[in-house]
């Protein structure tokens, strides 16, 4: 093929093929605000100089104008592909819209261009790197090859719930479930602009435009945007794509969404490379000086002359032209003017704001509004949503604002929120994004600052004086008033309601904000759906603590504080034992779980007469009784940790461990300690037309069946019933009733432990000493005598 | 700077083909919800809650009654009844309960007019005597072994073998503190303490013994009988485990976890006088070093067959679930999927293949087991861990589409190699393209560490590959078999008569013995 026909070839696939789109590099910070004039034009220049990476090759000492750098090619390799490589240093606005990239070609003759794009894309190719493994954990599913093993559909939820729409384009047919606008949005709707702009909400009203995706399924294959989107920072390191510390297969879902949708236009494919290739792309790459921006190990940088030294209003200058030997940087009249304004001298108002230039340049502002300017576009807000689509406002589906977030939350937290570690709003389908700590560190010092944090006062400067046990009483009451309605504590809500768990906030919200806050929230605030529970300063609640606010307040705090250890707000705490606590009605209620004294085999049996056993299914005996409430089933049924449950009523009776039923070969032997010792198998229970359980055990050649229920006396009655299975049935079967200190025989068939448990038999028994203890014995061996069956009742009374 | 010779190229516009799947799991086996459920908790919440509505139908256990109803045991601790499940959709389906007050029932079975299941404590047989539907018996069949009440203590079961045994399988204790410590036993040698036979196989005969049979379990999720009625389980991996994997369960057998030593001295025990266990050796060695130590039938290996292996189902449809009668599915927890699983003997061992089958389940599959039209019923949770799929548990069928896949369906030892047999005829020029295919091998370390590294990988030469007359099948010559290591083949260039390619080309052999030659 001519060299003729082959640039018609390219014109028709570099340049027709693609769609008409802007070709001036997309600045979040400098369309969103710099173009409507929200910013000072210095501070738009100053953004654009750090985006547009002219301080890369024009260093200053300027911190706010440091150049975010471009991607790491390490990797370039297998990370790109490279027909797209080629297209795009040919033509980086066109294949990649928006992109910061200059047309580093430029600078050569026409002609010249293709081949040096085709030997720059085979050298970029041999910069390989191998993609990290991702290792599988039982929490952490990593399928086979999951790269290819994207939904695009459950790519497409994530990609529109999880916060990648707030900085990029929606697809048209993402259906979002209906949420109620907010307050503002609605106001938004009914002004005409005139009166947007009187009320100062053009901003609020304006289209958040998006920054553009490219061709995706030319630039990358399924694994490596896969990867991009694991860990965005390895190759950006700039942090303008934030890290969502997404799971394998999240990251694969959303990656076949996006190559699935960016995928049109055609694609062209380029020669191998040859050694030859590749060396000429290594001394281009050299000689352009690609390595100020993009760092590649053992290329040396190629500065260029200091930013101060340049004179921007010169002829020649890149701003005025496109002269001479430098990379095209095609901006327009509105960017260029803000260029000019960032080399024009300081006034003596400007004052360098480094958290602004940060928020800027990281594009805070795309999810958090902080000082009446970001927040999520008006567009954009209903991709958000509430988990489960519980209504608690714009608060429940939205960033919160950062304005005053220096006075609210302390450093530490602040720090943490930052490296992804603490999501307090689990509810919300956005995720807080983790931005490399590089460009993050000096944030929550700098929010601390300029909100007048800088030394907090500690609480017992802030709050009223209470002693802790009132206090922590007074706070849990407190709760029930409105909190338990919106927010979680430790995990446990009222049903259906999500929120904010409360748990921790003394650990990250500054206590004067705390109490400002509960003060009058909206104060702090505006628009929150927290009510005020304290209008003109007066407590909605009189009784508690005698109506007195700062008290109120004081307590509140003491609660919150401790709430790990305190006992949940009583609504909650009951709204959770209608769903998890056993409640007897009408009929028995069984339970088999871990007690802490009736063991691993726990039989709970409670009643609707509100008195309960236990049976330790395991040594086979009756363990406790007890009366009152029952028992929690929470954590026998749903807990992964399966923690032991403890009866929840009061008058708990413990009995000695130790079988109930042995078979003593000597009327003296020692009393066994474990059911095989002593000669006994537990076989079950069956229930009867009343739901009562008859416990059934074999022991010596005997069957005893095992009926407990409470008594009029609120105690227990325990029937034996007694027949012979076996054909040698052992009469030195034995039935110890009770045993420890104290034992008194009371009568023959009545016996005392202490002053506690009395019990009362139909059959007499005989006390006798245990080892160092006393043991009150049936002996239902000699009970039977010869016959095949007989009952022996016994009261328990405490 | 940029030479002429260099624009001697072509550039061509290619179109970029809509990068949809050629062909898709769901094509040959669809998913039907019986009942799935989502919650708003994370499936490791400390404070995790079910659904705000419906039944907290985390299914762990499942018996196939007669007609539409199927009983199912939920890990809150009940069994249900449902019926009108095979309805498609499955609008109808009624619940009724059978039984409560359960300890984390962990499987269910129809048994002699009765429900039999396994609880943390004991194996407990349900049974209405009244007639009403549900049960007022709760039978003790078998209990005695250590429960020291820490959470990771599973127990598993029942099945029933060949012989009218029922098997039940014992979690290891992970990490015993305190109280717990109270409840174990220990073995003076080794030094292990755990408690009783915990990390065992067990049976309970028909008159009703209970019986150890095997040990070395770490978290023996599935239990089930082949065509034979050879009895197998499932481990997962974690300390001693290297990867997931398949066992015959078998007298006086040793598999992963040396703690499940314990019990060594214990009366009934089958294993006698283990004086040290090798710890940090390639499987090949440790197991010259540890006689009664044997290797699983497969090796599942990890992350390319699943993270967390659990139940065992043989294909018993004789065809109403497509090409694959007798092998076995095995459920997969962390993927939230099912493989197939192949398997031959080889000097009077099992051994054989494993395959992906079928992903994308609603979450995490516990139990699974086929109901009388050949679907099989997948019980699923996920609670505690973690597991791809957007449901928290539930209730799927998987139903064949009568459309067959074209898969490997038996890849069988051969003593120069494998023979692939597909489901339907290959193309004869891919088939016998040795380019059509890539074999490499490794075996794993046994050590108390968590899981294992692939080790001594090495890529393997076919030097033929040889189409049967019939099309059906490809013998493959290799060189450089190594017994006990697993064989990883990749069939991607091999092609149907249609010119499809297979829907999973992988199969992983775990070649514990190469067969000998016979003389023809």
């Amino acid at each position: 093929m001519t060299k003729f026909k082959w640039l018609i070839a390219l014109c028709v696939s570099v340049f027709i093929a693609s769609p008409a789109l802007a070709e001036i590099p997309f600045v979040s910070g400098f369309e969103r605000f710099g173009r409507h004039e929200e910013i000072a034009d210095r501070t738009a220049g100053q953004l654009l100089l750090s985006e547009l990476n002219c301080t890369s090759c024009h260093k200053t000492n300027d911190p706010l104008i440091q150049p975010k750098g471009g991607p790491n090619l390490a990797g370039a390799g297998n990370r790109l592909q490279r027909e797209w490589m080629l297209r795009f240093l040919m033509n980086p606005q066109q294949t990649k819209p928006g992109t910061t990239m200059p047309g580093i070609l430029d600078r050569l003759y026409p002609e010249q261009q293709l081949g040096a794009a085709v030997a720059l894309s085979a050298y970029l190719e041999t910069l390989e790197q191998p993609f990290p493994e991702i290792r599988a954990t039982g929490a952490n599913p990593v399928l086979f090859e999951f790269w290819n093993r994207g939904d695009a559909a459950r790519g497409k939820a994530l990609y529109h719930q999880i916060g990648c729409v707030a900085c990029h384009e929606p697809s048209e047919d993402y259906e979002v479930v209906a949420v109620k606008p907010s307050p503002l949005d609605e106001l938004l709707e009914q002004l005409d602009p005139d009166e947007l702009k009187e009320m100062g909400l053009s901003a609020a009203a304006r289209k958040v435009q998006s920054i553009p995706h490219s061709n995706l399924a030319e630039k990358y294959t399924r694994q490596s945007l896969t990867h991009f989107l694991l860990k965005p920072d390895a190759v950006r390191p700039d942090g303008r794509m934030p890290d969502f510390q997404l799971t394998a297969v999240d990251a694969a879902d959303i990656s076949e969404f996006l190559i699935t949708k960016y995928s049109e236009g055609q694609r062209i494919e380029a020669p191998p490379a040859t050694a030859e290739l590749v060396a000429e792309g290594r001394k281009l790459f050299e000689e352009f000086g690609c390595v100020n921006c993009h760092n590649v190990k053992g290329i040396a940088t190629h500065p260029a002359k200091p930013l101060a030294e340049l004179a921007v209003d010169a002829e020649n200058s890149c701003v005025s032209s496109r002269l001479g030997n430098q990379p095209r940087y095609v901006l327009d009249e509105q960017q260029t003017h803000a260029i000019r304004a960032a080399f024009a001298p300081a006034g003596t108002t400007a004052k360098p704001d480094a958290l602004h230039s940060n928020m800027l340049k990281l594009n805070c502002f795309a999810c958090h509004e902080r000082g009446g300017q970001g927040g999520v576009g008006r567009y954009r807000r209903p991709y958000f949503e509430t988990l489960g689509h519980v209504d608690i406002g714009d608060e429940g589906r939205l960033p919160p604002t950062l304005s005053g977030v220096g006075a609210k939350l302390n450093e530490k937290w602040l720090t943490s929120v930052l490296q992804g570690k603490g999501r307090v709003r689990p509810h919300m389908t956005i995720r807080m994004p983790v931005f490399p700590a590089t460009m993050t560190k000096s944030l929550p010092s700098q929010f601390a600052a300029a909100d007048e944090l800088a030394s907090p006062k500690p609480s017992a400067e802030v709050f009223a004086k209470l002693d802790e046990k009132s206090a922590l009483e007074a706070g849990r009451l407190l709760m029930d008033v409105g909190c338990v309605q919106c927010h979680e504590f430790n995990g446990e809500t009222l049903p259906g309601t999500v929120g904010v768990d409360l748990l921790g906030v003394a650990d990250r919200i500054d206590p004067q904000w705390f109490h400002d806050f509960l003060r009058n929230p909206a104060d702090l605030k505006p628009r929150t759906r927290m009510p005020t529970f304290f209008p003109d300063g007066k407590s909605a609640n009189q009784q508690i603590l005698g109506g007195d606010m700062e008290l109120q307040i004081a307590a509140m705090w003491a609660y919150i504080k401790n709430l790990s250890k305190q006992p949940l707000p009583q609504k909650i705490a009951d709204a959770r034992s209608q769903n998890y606590e056993l409640t007897p009605l009408g009929k028995p209620v069984v339970l088999r779980t871990f007690m802490p004294e009736a063991g691993t085999h726990a039989i709970a049996v409670g009643f609707p007469q509100k008195v309960h056993f236990a049976l330790d299914a395991e040594t086979v005996r009756l363990a406790q009784g007890w009366r009152g409430r029952f028992l929690d089933a929470e954590g026998t049924w749903f807990m992964r940790f399966a923690p032991p449950a403890d009866p929840l009523g009061n008058e708990v009776l413990n009995l000695s461990a130790g079988p109930d039923f042995a078979v003593l070969t000597r009327p003296e032997a020692k009393w066994p300690v474990a059911a095989e010792e002593a000669g006994i198998q537990f076989q079950g229970y069956r229930l009867d037309a009343e739901g009562v359980p008859t416990f059934e055990y074999d022991v010596g050649g005997w069957r005893i069946a095992d009926r407990i229920v409470p008594n009029e006396s609120n105690g227990l009655t325990r029937t034996l019933t007694l027949t012979r299975v076996g054909s040698e049935a052992s009469s030195q079967v034995f039935y110890r009733v009770l045993a420890g200190n104290g034992l008194k025989q009371l009568g023959p068939n009545k016996c005392q432990l202490g002053a506690g448990v009395v019990v009362t038999s139909s059959t007499a028994g005989e006390l006798r000493d245990g080892n160092g203890h006393h043991e009150w014995l049936i002996p239902l061996g000699s009970a039977i005598g010869n016959g095949t069956e007989t009952r022996v009742e016994v009261e328990y009374q405490w | 700077m940029v030479t002429r010779c260099q624009f001697l190229f072509a550039v061509l516009c290619v179109l970029v083909c809509a990068n949809a799947h050629a062909q898709s799991e769901e094509d040959y086996y669809r998913l039907i919800d019986v009942s799935v459920a989502e919650t708003l908790s994370q499936s490791r919440a400390k404070n995790w809650k079910p659904a705000p509505d419906g039944l907290a139908l985390e299914v762990s256990g499942i018996a196939i009654l007669d007609g539409n109803r199927i009983a199912v045991a939920i890990r809150k601790g009940e069994v249900w009844i449902l019926d009108g499940v095979y309805d498609n959709p499955p609008k109808d389906v009624t619940y009724h309960r059978f039984a409560t007050a359960l300890h984390e029932p962990l499987g269910l079975l129809a048994h002699n007019g009765s429900l039999y299941t396994v609880q943390r404590t004991e194996m407990t047989r349900l049974t209405d005597t009244d007639g009403d539907d549900v049960a007022d018996e709760y039978v003790t069949v078998a209990k005695g072994w250590g429960v020291t009440g820490h959470y990771h203590e599973y127990a598993y079961g029942p099945e029933l073998d060949g012989e009218g045994n029922l098997w039940l399988t014992l979690n290891i204790g992970l990490g015993l503190q305190g109280e717990h410590l109270k409840r174990t036993i220990q073995e003076p040698t080794l030094g292990y303490r755990q408690g009783r036979w915990r990390g065992w196989g067990m049976k309970v005969t028909p008159d009703g013994k209970l019986v150890p049979v095997c040990a070395g379990m770490r978290s023996p999720a599935g239990i089930g009988a082949n065509a034979e009625g050879d009895m197998f389980y499932t481990d997962q991996q974690g300390n001693w485990v290297a990867t997931n994997s398949l066992h015959h369960m078998r007298d006086g057998v040793m598999f992963h976890h040396a703690e499940a030593l314990a019990s060594m001295n214990e009366p009934g025990s089958t294993i006698h006088e283990v004086k040290e266990v090798p710890n940090g050796l390639p499987l090949p060695q440790a197991l010259e070093k540890f006689p009664q130590l044997r290797p699983p039938a497969v090796w599942f290996p990890y992350k390319k067959m699943g993270q967390s292996a659990t139940d065992i189902v043989l294909d018993a449809s004789e065809g109403k679930f497509g090409p694959f009668a007798g092998q076995l599915f095995v459920g997969e927890f962390t993927q939230a999927g099912i493989n197939r699983v192949f398997l031959e003997k080889v000097d009077g061992e099992y051994q054989g293949a494993c395959f992906p089958f079928r992903t994308g389940m609603a979450t995490a599959v516990l139990r699974l087991e086929q109901g009388h039209d050949g679907s099989l019923f997948a019980g699923l949770t996920n609670r505690g861990w973690s597991s791809l799929g957007s449901a928290s548990y539930g209730l799927q069928r998987l139903q064949w589409t009568g459309k067959t896949p074209f898969e490997i369906l038996e890849m069988r030892a051969q003593p120069d190699g494998f023979e692939l047999t597909f489901t339907e005829p290959v193309d004869k020029k891919s088939a016998e393209d040795l380019s059509s295919y890539q074999l490499s091998s490794y075996t794993y370390l046994y050590h108390e560490t968590y899981g294992s590294d692939e080790i001594q990988s090495r890529d393997l030469t076919m030097t033929s590959a040889k189409l049967s007359d019939d099309g059906l099948s490809v013998h493959l010559k290799v060189d450089g078999l190594r017994p006990l290591f697993v064989h990883e083949l990749h069939a991607n260039g091999v092609r149907s008569r249609d010119g499809n390619p297979l829907l999973h080309p992988q199969a992983y052999y775990t070649l514990n013995r190469i067969p000998a030659a016979t003389n023809p």
